[in-house]
């Protein structure tokens, strides 16, 4: 009996090299089928392996569409693999689908996929390896399903390109944090490569993991030869290379594309030899698709996406304008946040199912890894569930019922848990007492199978009015906290509530807390001052290694201006004095500031028809004569916009706005670069835009229609086949007694093609839209 | 990659009508191209024939492979980081997003070219289903063969390639063909030649 991580155990090789060489063709699946006998045939020549797969990559109800049901063919396809008389695990390939946000797959219907092949065979196979997945967020959901609905084995490969990251942009770092948090039992890599190429990536996973590692490299990589393409790396080589990689202490080989019996069966003589030993020191980290986060030093956590205070973030969650929390997300992330605080709770708002929406929208945008905030146990999940990556999770304290609850998602997921040094009976007054239940954390965390290095310790800050003989106490429990080995954070502006000058305070108290150990600080990134006091920290620390952080972000410094280094302004120094002339130069934050000042001595209406009109009538002619061109005609666009932004917070309440407009990328379209562009030229003339994005589905144009009684729908579609969609959309509006003017408009769309589908208007690009729209509802002018 | 070899296509995309370039825009571009290098993550993925896979054997692709010694179909991509990045500008700055995917779409043509180079000399230019009256259903049976999904491309229901940067085509070998306007679906309404330019990059254009 093999034992994995201790002997080394060899799977079986290539499987289309051989349908190729027995001239088999069609679907690789539906061959379990049409010829059992031959597929057994390749399986029993791989019977020198440990492990046999079955002939399945491709068979899941998205990527699947052959002759037969897929139950039918994974039964079969087990029975043929058991014919070599060894160990099955089953094959399971990625989709072939791109997931949300890039496609339109999205994680739960992945999830129903994969978890429909484990409900199939669960009972019948011994293993699973989930492989040559290249998304991390699929082979998450992949993952997932294998391990809730069966109990057998399962291992998962990533591919890599050759500058070690997966297609998607994910590291082998970044892939074995996830796969060990999600608790696979063997994680690696397969595919696209050769053994030569894929050593570097070796060495990098198995320096980030003590899972043990598979790997299964193509025969090299393919040269084009006399017409064909052929492998050629030798049995010997594979051998040499298969070796090294055992040396650096991989557990599980075997070969993928081109590699035959014949290579298996040489790399067979390492079966059962021992595994070399590794012993990689755990470290405390978070991940996101592309961003990997190890809490040391001083990393900060983003606090602003949390409605604690914050009126406008408060309507924005309320509302469900999600896109306010995308802004705020990459404002932090531009600011110099390591990872982002994530908190939805609100009374009127269903945590459990605002947290996964929220989550979903903020990975789409940003690359930070996340923290979920909640102290409603469904509402981490659901969070948790649908991170991209590995989250942390705030949190837990000492009460035994929260720990109870928050435990088992944690280890589930793989998250690392903030524990607030507090149970039942409040917050210890002292640091000793906060460090007894940051032990019983530590300690209860292990009964749930978490390690100490998925902990941090939150010494909890109090305020310095109420509580000022309080504050040293939160500090000695952070010393004390460190000597368990674990890392701390605290949420440093509540110190100086109630105080003046409460900047002051808030930086002085983070500087002495940074002295005392502390490891994330969760604050606004948007401050400054703050982020200031990190990197001053990390230079008088010795972590910013020859302050080479600390001089890249004040290079630039000037006494006059300490802490406006944040942004950059240049674009915005350029000569334009007049309003005009900045939205004709597309300089938008200059744009916004003259308008106020404008708006100072104008009424509203005179500034939108005597200036804002003017300057868009100017960018218009030059961009039709050829004078200035789409980026600049953007730019301006979104200077008007900016000043139209301001006009708006100075029209009375009652005023008419120009109408509105609902845009979309119709059905099947995922292209919105040209709905884009329409979306800031419309805007920037005025009219207020509901965008409904890409790959809208005709109902829920009718749906916004109805909801919003818009003047105009705007449809977009790129390609021939889509323009399908936009006729059904267009036919679905009809049937409503669409009054609203149909415009459609993309790049195999004209005036012919949109009188054949039923549309009122075609235009060839936004800036014609808007100068049509002008003409034909002048009554909304200005 | 020369960012000068390569910025006449994508001006050429933004719609610069042979006029002056403007200064602010090639800032933009050479940051873009800077950026782009950084994220772009340049995949190739092919399988060359002696006989052309049956969907080949009608036209046009007939009369296009007539005369070649065998058959390569490609599929090359920037990769999903590109795809994130361009959702990513057109939320925080318009006029770096339009910029950024001409780039984008530039370069992924200009590596798609180098790369083929490093198939040989004797090649026709990439054919792509969808050009000169060819379906682009066929790229069914490209994704059938190829299974780029190897290189994380995946084909959606409306017959689009995801990342959204990438390129599917069919080349001839033992042949030189470059590419022309002749028989491109887009012929009838193409903007590019209403201006007295070509898509592509041609002597004309540079």
């Amino acid at each position: 009996m093999l034992r994995l991580g201790k002997n080394v155990i060899v799977f079986d090789g290539g499987f289309g090299s051989e349908l190729e060489r027995l001239g088999l063709e069609g679907i690789p699946e539906d061959l379990n089928m049409t010829s059992p006998e031959e597929i057994k045939g390749i399986h029993r020549s791989y019977s020198c392996a440990d492990i046999i797969t079955t002939n399945t990559f491709g068979l899941n109800r998205i990527k699947y569409h052959g002759a037969y049901e897929l139950k039918d063919v994974a039964v079969r396809a087990v029975e043929n693999a058991r014919a070599a008389g060894k160990t099955v695990f089953f094959d399971v390939g990625p989709t072939g689908a791109m997931l949300e946000p890039i496609g339109t797959l999205s994680f739960e219907e992945a999830y129903e996929a994969f978890a429909e092949i484990a409900d199939i065979t669960k009972d019948i196979v011994d293993g699973y390896i989930a492989e040559t997945f290249s998304d991390l967020y699929e082979l998450k959901a992949c993952v997932l399903a294998l391990k809730e609905h069966s109990d057998k084995l399962v291992f998962a490969t990533a591919t890599f390109d050759s500058t070690c990251r997966t297609l998607t942009g994910s590291t082998p770092e970044i892939v074995a944090n996830t796969l060990e948090g999600l608790g696979v039992d063997a994680l690696g890599v397969n595919c696209s490569l050769g053994p030569k190429e894929l050593l570097p990536i070796v060495e990098r996973l198995v320096n980030s993991t003590n899972v043990p590692i598979i790997v299964q490299p193509n025969r090299g990589l393919p040269v084009l030869e006399g017409g064909k393409t052929v492998y050629k790396l030798g049995i010997d080589e594979f051998d040499e290379y298969t070796e090294k990689m055992l040396g650096l202490g991989v557990s599980v080989i075997g070969g993928c594309c081109g590699t035959t019996p014949e290579f298996i069966k040489r790399i067979s003589r390492f079966s059962g030899t021992e595994v070399k030993r590794r012993a990689v020191e755990p470290k405390t980290v978070i991940n996101s698709a592309n961003v990997l986060v190890e809490i040391d030093g001083v990393k900060i956590c983003g606090e602003r996406l949390n409605p604690t205070g914050k009126k406008a973030l408060k309507e924005a969650l309320i509302s469900e304008n999600y896109d306010y929390l995308v802004d705020e997300a990459l404002k932090q992330q531009e600011a110099g946040a390591d990872l982002l605080d994530i908190n939805v709770g609100l009374p009127q708002l269903d945590e459990k199912k605002v947290m996964p929406a929220v989550v979903k929208k903020v990975q789409e945008y940003c690359d930070l890894p996340l923290q979920i905030d909640s102290s409603d146990a469904e509402a981490i999940e659901a969070g948790v569930r649908l991170v991209n990556g590995i989250p942390l999770i705030n949190s837990v304290n000492g009460d035994e019922e929260v720990m109870a609850r928050v435990f088992p998602i944690a280890k589930k997921y793989g998250a690392v848990v903030l524990g607030l040094a507090m149970d039942k009976n409040g917050v210890p007054r002292t640091a000793e007492g906060r460090f007894e239940i940051a032990k019983r954390i530590i300690s209860r965390a292990a009964d749930f199978g978490i390690p100490r290095h998925k902990i941090m310790i939150d010494t909890l800050v109090v305020t310095a009015s109420a509580e000022q003989a309080l504050v040293k106490e939160t500090l000695g429990a952070l010393r004390l906290v460190k000597e368990l080995g674990v890392k701390t954070a605290l949420g440093v502006s509540n110190v100086s509530f109630g105080l003046p000058n409460r900047p002051l305070l808030n930086r002085t108290f983070l500087t002495m807390a940074m002295t005392c150990g502390l490891n994330m600080p969760i604050l606004n990134p948007l401050d400054g001052e703050m982020t200031g006091a990190v990197k001053a920290f990390g230079v008088l620390s010795g972590e910013d290694e020859n302050s080479e952080k600390f001089i890249e972000a004040y290079k630039d410094y000037s006494p006059a201006a300490p802490t406006a280094a944040l942004t950059s302004q240049k674009k915005q120094e350029k000569s334009a004095s007049s309003l005009y002339d900045c939205v004709v130069a597309g300089l938008k934050n200059k744009a916004e500031e003259l308008c106020e000042r404008e708006l100072e001595t104008k009424d509203p209406l005179s500034v939108v028809n005597d200036i804002l009109i003017k300057a868009l009538n100017e960018v218009g002619s030059l961009y039709e004569s050829g004078k200035l061109f789409l980026p600049q005609l953007v730019s301006a666009a979104e200077a008007a916009k900016a000043a139209f932004a301001a006009v708006g917070r100075h029209m009375p309440k009652d005023a008419e706005p120009k109408g509105k407009v609902i845009l979309a990328t119709v059905k099947g379209d995922v292209h919105d670069i040209g709905k884009n562009i329409v979306k800031v030229v419309l805007e920037s003339y005025g009219y207020r835009v509901i965008d409904l994005g890409k790959d809208v589905p005709p109902e829920r144009v009718v749906e916004a229609y109805k909801e919003h009684k818009p003047i105009v729908i705007g449809l977009s579609a790129l390609m021939t086949t889509t323009v399908k969609g936009m006729e059904e959309t267009v036919a679905a509006l009809r049937a409503e007694n669409c009054t609203a003017k149909i415009f459609v408009g993309g790049a195999v769309l004209n005036a012919e093609t949109a009188e054949r589908i039923g549309a009122d208007y075609y235009t060839r690009d936004a800036l014609e839209m808007a100068k049509l729209l002008d003409e034909l509802f002048p009554q909304n002018k200005g | 990659m020369n960012c000068s070899e390569i910025k006449p296509q994508i001006y050429n995309y933004l719609g610069f009508k042979g006029v002056a370039e403007s200064p602010d825009t090639d800032e933009l571009i050479v940051s873009c191209l800077g950026k782009l290098e950084k994220t772009a993550q340049f995949n190739s993925l092919y399988r060359a024939f002696e006989n052309a896979p049956e969907f080949l054997k009608k036209p046009p692709y007939e009369s296009f492979l007539a005369g070649t010694a065998g058959v390569i179909l490609s599929v090359t991509t920037l990769g999903a980081g590109v795809d994130r990045l361009i959702n990513r500008l057109y939320r925080t700055d318009m006029a770096r997003a339009v910029v950024f995917d001409a780039c984008a779409s530039a370069y992924l043509e200009a590596k798609s070219d180098e790369f083929e180079r490093t198939l040989g000399d004797n090649l026709t230019y990439r054919f792509c289903p969808g050009y000169g009256g060819s379906s682009v259903e066929d790229l069914k049976y490209i994704f059938e063969i190829l299974k780029p999904e190897k290189i994380g491309v995946t084909l959606n229901e409306s017959l689009f390639m995801l990342p959204a940067k990438t390129m599917a085509g069919v080349i001839g070998i033992g042949k030189k063909v470059k590419k022309t306007c002749e028989g491109c679906f887009m012929l009838p309404h193409c903007k590019y030649r209403e201006e007295g330019k070509r898509c592509y990059a041609s002597e004309k254009t540079l």
